[in-house]
C-alpha cells in the first residue's frame, strides 16, 4: 500500500548500523555485554510501565476535561496524603532494585580475575599505543577469545578514555596515574582470506587503510560485507569518549579478538621486530601504526606537527628563533625529546616515544623519511650543508 | 468599562493609565538603564538570556547541519575539528551560563518574585540592578574570547585540557566568575525578600509554588556558587603560575578538578530545574483551574532537592577511577534524589484530573514539559546505574538526556511561563492558535532532534565527535532535520510575540483565571505593583473567580467572610517575630 514506507522499513535496521547490532545495541562481545544489557532492559521496560500510563492518563485527563472558559472544575481536591506517600514509596521500593543489579554488575566489572592477561595501553592526542611486551607496541589492541584480559593504561597529556562499545565497557586514562579495565571477549574475529586480502589491497592501492570502509567479499554462501583490519581480521570499535582536543574524534583504534593463545603469540612475533622488510618499508609501517600520521601528513599539508613531505634535509625555523637542519639527530632527538627543540608555529605537544622505539626503529623511521624527501639526496652529510633560505611551516 | 455582566461583589483592577504603568511611567533611555524597579530589570534580563538564547541556538543549528555527513559538512579543511570544537564549547557555555542559569530566576523570577509574594520591590533593589550589569559584563567576557581565540575546552573546563589549551580559556573562566556573582546576588536578593518582605497574612505555606522553588534555587545558588568561583580562580592560577593543583607535570590531580567542577555543576542543574518545576506547578493549576495537587509535597520536594542535589556530583565521575566504594555511594545517593521529581510528575497529573482545563498555549508548554521532563527523568535512572552508566556515560545517550531535562524541561517551561506571563509583562494578547502552532512545532522539532540521539548512544556513538563513523549517519541525519524543525518553532513562537506587541489586544487583569497576586494587579502593572496591600489567601483556591464572558476575563469575588475566633494566625511571618 505504501511501497516506500514498507521499504524504509525493511532497510531501516541497515540503516542504523552494522548488521550484527540489534536496535539499541552494538554486538554482545564479551561477558559484561548480556549483563549491562539485562540491566538496560530492565531499567527501560520499568520506565515504560510508568511512562506510558502516566502520558496516556494525561491525554485522557485533556480529552475528559477540557472545558469552555469560565467553567467550574469538578473538583477541588488539594490533597490525599495515603495516595501521595504510596506514590512516593512505591516506585523508591523498583529503584532500589535498579540500584542493586546495576552494582552487583558494576563490581563484577571492577574486579579484574587473578592472572589476567596483562596489556599495557598508552593514550595520546590522538592516538593510541598498545605494549605487548618485549618491546612490541602496536595501535591496534589484540586479544585472545574467553581470556580475561586486564589493561593497565596511562596518559601522557590529557585525560582521555577508553571505550569498546561491544565490550560495554569505559575507563578514563588520567595523565598520572595508572587506571585498569578488564574484560572477557566472547566472540573471536574473522579473518577473511589471503586472495580476498590481496584483492581489496589492490582495490585500495595508492591510498591509506581505512578502517571504517565496508568492503564486499565474495563467499560461499554468497555476498557478504566486511569491515577489516590491513591484515584482514573484522574487529571492534575502540574509541576515546573523553574530550582530548583537535582529533578527539579521530582517537579510534580496533580490538581483534583471536581465537587462540597460539594465534596471538603468532601475530605478536609477526609485528615485534622489522624482520625481512627493508628499512624504508618498516619506518613506512611505523609511521601509520605509532600515531605520526596522526599529527604528520605526508603530502605537505599541515596538521598538528610539521609534514614529513621533503622534511629531511630542509631547515626548520625554531620557536627560539634559531635555525636548524633537519638530519639524523635532530629527527632522533625530536622522537626522544620532542619538546627540546620545538618548530616556529607550532605547540610542544608530542609525546616522548624513550623506550618505545629500538634503535632499529628509529634508523627505519629516519630512512623512511629520506625516502619522502626530495633534499635528502642534495644533503650528503649533515655537517657540510649550508642553511637554506626557506624553513619548513 | 462596562460593569454589567460583573457578578455581585467582583472586582477587579481594570487597565492601567499611562502614569502607573511600570512600562510608561517614565520614559527615556536612562530611566531604564538606572532603574531600580523589578519589572524593568526582569525584563532587560529577558531580552538578554533571549538574546544569548538566540547565538546558542545557532551554533547548535551549525553542529546539527555539520553533522549530516559522517565527515563533516560545515567545517571542513585542516582547520575543521578545531571549529566544530570551539563551536561546541561556545554552545555549552553560552547556553549553560548564560541562558538556562539566569533565564528563570533572573528573568521572569525577577519580574514575578516580589508581584507574586505581594511585596513592592525585591530587599535590595541596587543590588538587584548590579546583578544585571555583572551579567552584561560577564557577557562580554565570553564574547571577548570567541573573538579573540576561541575556546575549545568544552563548558566543563576540564583539566588538564584546560591548562595546556592555547585558546582564551583565562577570558572565558573570568566570564563564568562574574557571571557567578551574578547568580549569587540574585539568588541573595530572592532569599531576603521572601525571608522579610511578605505582607501580613502571606505565610510559607500561602505562598504560590513558583516561589518555593525560586526560595530553593535560591539556596543553592548562594551555597555552591562560591565554590564554581574559587575553582576557577584556582584553573586561572594553575594556567599562569603552575601552582599544581590539577596539573599532573606539576604533580596535581585532574580528577580533584572534577570534583570542584561538579560540586557546584551539579546543584546548579537544579538551579535549572527547580525554577522550572515551579513554572510548571502554576501553569498546570491556573489552566486547570483546580487547586494544586499536594501542595505541601511539591513544596517539600523543592527543598529536597535542592539539599540532595548538594551530594550525587560524584556521578559524573563514575568512569574516572574512583574506588568503588565511592562509586556505589554516590550511585545510590543520585536515585534518591529521582524521587521528589517524580512525586511533582504525579501531583501535577492529579491536578489535571478532574479540573477544568483550557488548552491555551502555556498548557501546551505546560504539557510538552510533563511528557518531556519523564523522559529526561527516567533516562537519568540509566545514567545512575553503574552497569549501564559505564557503557552510556560520553556518549550521545547523555547528550539527548540531558536536553530532555534542560531543553524540554527548562526551556520550554521557560517559554511557557513567558507565554503565561506575558499578557501581564507587556499589557497585550497575543494570538493564541499561532501560540499553539509554533508549541507544537517546538515539541515535535525537540523530540525529533533528541529522540534517535538515545539510539546512537546506546549503540556506542561518543559524543563531542566532529567526525563518526558512516553507520551512525543516518540517525544523526535524522536529529538534524529535528533541529530544523525546532529551529522553526523556536521562530515561529518568538514571531507570535513580537506581533503580539505591535497588534495585540490590550490584556486585561486576569486573562487566563489565576489566583496567585501578580492576577491582582493591573497588566501591566503599576510601578509600585499594588495600589493598596493585596488580600492574601490560598493561591490555588479558585472558588471565588467567576468568568466574565463580555470581557473576556476573569475576576475575584469577594471571598465569603467567616469569623476567626482568635486573630492570631496559625503562622506568623518571619518578619513579625516569628513568634506565637
Amino acid at each position: 500500500m505504501f511501497p516506500a514506507i514498507e521499504s524504509l522499513a525493511m532497510t531501516f535496521p541497515t540503516l542504523l548500523a552494522d548488521k550484527n547490532a540489534d536496535f539499541w545495541f552494538p554486538i554482545q562481545g564479551s561477558s559484561f555485554a548480556e549483563e549491562v544489557d539485562w540491566v538496560y532492559d530492565l531499567i527501560l521496560y520499568i520506565s515504560l510501565a510508568f511512562f506510558v500510563p502516566m502520558m496516556v492518563f494525561m491525554v485522557w485527563c485533556l480529552f475528559k476535561y477540557i472545558k469552555a472558559r469560565g467553567t467550574k472544575a469538578e473538583s477541588q481536591l488539594s490533597h490525599h496524603t495515603t495516595l501521595e506517600l504510596t506514590w512516593s514509596i512505591g516506585p523508591s521500593v523498583l529503584l532500589v532494585w535498579m540500584f542493586v543489579q546495576g552494582s552487583i554488575s558494576f563490581l563484577d566489572m571492577r574486579s579484574p580475575p587473578e592472572g589476567s592477561y596483562d596489556i599495557g595501553l598508552q593514550a595520546f592526542k590522538w592516538g593510541w599505543t598498545m605494549d605487548y611486551g618485549n618491546g612490541t607496541f602496536h595501535p591496534e589492541l589484540h586479544i585472545v577469545k574467553d581470556e580475561p584480559t586486564k589493561l593497565s593504561m596511562r596518559s601522557t597529556d590529557v585525560i582521555h578514555s577508553v571505550f569498546i562499545p561491544a565490550f560495554r565497557v569505559k575507563k578514563d586514562v588520567v595523565p598520572g596515574r595508572y587506571n585498569y579495565m578488564w574484560f572477557q571477549p566472547t566472540i573471536a574475529s574473522e579473518q577473511i582470506s589471503d586472495e580476498q586480502l590481496a584483492k581489496l589491497k589492490k582495490q585500495n592501492e595508492g591510498t591509506a587503510w581505512d578502517y571504517d570502509k565496508v568492503h564486499t567479499i565474495e563467499t560461499e554462501d554468497g555476498e557478504k560485507e566486511v569491515q577489516v583490519t590491513p591484515e584482514g581480521y573484522t574487529f571492534f570499535d575502540l574509541y576515546c569518549a573523553e574530550y582530548c582536543g583537535t582529533n578527539h574524534s579521530e582517537m579510534q583504534t580496533v580490538v581483534v579478538v583471536h581465537e587462540t593463545q597460539a594465534d596471538l603469540d603468532a601475530w605478536i612475533k609477526a609485528n615485534s621486530s622489522r624482520g625481512e622488510v627493508s628499512m624504508e618499508e618498516w619506518g613506512e609501517l611505523l609511521y601509520g601504526r605509532r600515531g605520526c600520521s596522526g599529527c604528520h601528513s605526508v603530502d605537505g599539508s599541515k596538521l598538528v606537527g610539521p609534514s614529513f613531505k621533503d622534511v629531511y634535509g630542509s631547515q626548520h625555523g625554531l620557536t627560539t628563533g634559531e635555525n636548524q637542519l633537519v638530519d639524523e639527530n635532530y629527527v632522533r632527538e625530536s622522537i626522544l625529546a620532542p619538546k627540546a627543540k620545538v618548530v616556529a608555529g607550532y605547540q610542544p605537544v608530542m609525546p616522548s616515544y624513550k623506550g618505545q622505539l629500538s634503535d632499529d626503529d628509529i634508523a627505519s623511521i629516519i630512512a623512511y623519511l629520506k625516502s619522502i624527501s626530495a633534499n635528502a639526496s642534495s644533503q650528503p652529510a649533515a655537517a657540510e650543508a649550508e642553511p637554506e633560505a626557506e624553513s619548513a611551516e | 468599562m462596562s460593569n454589567a455582566t460583573l457578578p455581585a461583589g467582583a472586582r477587579d483592577p481594570g487597565y492601567p493609565t499611562e502614569r502607573e504603568n511600570y512600562l510608561t511611567n517614565s520614559s527615556g533611555i536612562l530611566s531604564w538603564v538606572f532603574t531600580l524597579d523589578h519589572k524593568r530589570i526582569g525584563m532587560m534580563y529577558l531580552i538578554g538570556v533571549v538574546s544569548a538564547f538566540a547565538i546558542g541556538g545557532l551554533l547548535a543549528l551549525a553542529i546539527r547541519l555539520h553533522l549530516l555527513k559522517p565527515d563533516g559538512l560545515l567545517f571542513t579543511g585542516a582547520e575543521g575539528n578545531n571549529i566544530y570544537n570551539q563551536v561546541f564549547t561556545l554552545h555549552g557555555a553560552i547556553m549553560v551560563f548564560l541562558f538556562i542559569i539566569p533565564s528563570i530566576p533572573a528573568a521572569l523570577g525577577n519580574f514575578l518574585v516580589p508581584v507574586m509574594l505581594g511585596a513592592k520591590d525585591v530587599g535590595f533593589p541596587r543590588l538587584n540592578l548590579s546583578s544585571f550589569y555583572l551579567w552584561v559584563f560577564g557577557a562580554l567576557f565570553f564574547v571577548s574570547a570567541l573573538f579573540s581565540s576561541g575556546l575549545d575546552t568544552g563548558w566543563t573546563f576540564y583539566t588538564p585540557y584546560s591548562t595546556t589549551t592555547d585558546t582564551s580559556v583565562i577570558l572565558a573562566t573570568l566570564g563564568a566568575f562574574i557571571l557567578g556573582f551574578s547568580s549569587i546576588f540574585t539568588g541573595l536578593n530572592f532569599i531576603v525578600t521572601i525571608n522579610t518582605m511578605r505582607p501580613p497574612g502571606m505565610t510559607w505555606f500561602k505562598m504560590p509554588l513558583f516561589l518555593w522553588a525560586t526560595y530553593a534555587t535560591s539556596i543553592i545558588q548562594v551555597l555552591a556558587t562560591p565554590v564554581l568561583g574559587i575553582t576557577l580562580l584556582l584553573l586561572i592560577a594553575e594556567r599562569t603560575m603552575h601552582i599544581g593543583i590539577f596539573d599532573p607535570e606539576f604533580n596535581g590531580d585532574p580528577v580533584t578538578y572534577q570534583h570542584f567542577f561538579w560540586f557546584y555543576s551539579h546543584p546548579a542543574v537544579y538551579i535549572m530545574i527547580l525554577p522550572a518545576f515551579g513554572i510548571i506547578s502554576e501553569l498546570i493549576s491556573v489552566h486547570s483551574h483546580k487547586h494544586i495537587f499536594g501542595y505541601r509535597f511539591i513544596a517539600y520536594s523543592s527543598i529536597a532537592i535542592a539539599l540532595l542535589g548538594f551530594l550525587v556530583w560524584g556521578h559524573h565521575m563514575f568512569t574516572a577511577g574512583m574506588s568503588s566504594l565511592t562509586t556505589i555511594v554516590f550511585s545510590a545517593l543520585t536515585f534518591t534524589v529521582s524521587v521528589p521529581s517524580a512525586i511533582k510528575v504525579f501531583n501535577w497529573l492529579a491536578t489535571m484530573y478532574k479540573g477544568s482545563i483550557s488548552l491555551t498555549t502555556p498548557m501546551c508548554y505546560a504539557i510538552s514539559f510533563i511528557f518531556l521532563f519523564t523522559i529526561g527523568g527516567l533516562t537519568g535512572l540509566f545514567l545512575g546505574t553503574l552497569a549501564t552508566d559505564l557503557h552510556l556515560h560520553d556518549t550521545y545517550f547523555v547528550v539527548a538526556h540531558f536536553h530532555y531535562v534542560m531543553v524540554g524541561g527548562t526551556l520550554i517551561a521557560f517559554l511557557g511561563g513567558v507565554f503565561h506571563w506575558w499578557p501581564k509583562m507587556v499589557g497585550k494578547l497575543y494570538n493564541e492558535t499561532h501560540g499553539r502552532i509554533a508549541s507544537l512545532l517546538v515539541f515535535l522539532g525537540f523530540n525529533g532532534t533528541f529522540l534517535p540521539q538515545f539510539v546512537l548512544g546506546s549503540r556506542g556513538m561518543p559524543r563531542r565527535y566532529a567526525t563518526y563513523d558512516p553507520e551512525f549517519a543516518f540517525l544523526h541525519q535524522l536529529s538534524t532535520f529535528g533541529a530544523l524543525l525546532l529551529g522553526v518553532g523556536l521562530l515561529y513562537a518568538f514571531i507570535v510575540l513580537m506581533v503580539s506587541l505591535a497588534k495585540g489586544r490590550r490584556a486585561p487583569a486576569n486573562p487566563w483565571g489565576g489566583v496567585t497576586l501578580e492576577w491582582q494587579c493591573t497588566s501591566p502593572p503599576p510601578y509600585y505593583n499594588f495600589e493598596r496591600p493585596p488580600v492574601v489567601g490560598d493561591p490555588y483556591d479558585f472558588h471565588n473567580l467567576e468568568w466574565d464572558a463580555e470581557n473576556e476575563r476573569y475576576v475575584m469575588t469577594e471571598p465569603e467572610r467567616k469569623l476567626v475566633p482568635e486573630s492570631t494566625p496559625d503562622e506568623v511571618p518571619a518578619h513579625a517575630g516569628g513568634q506565637k
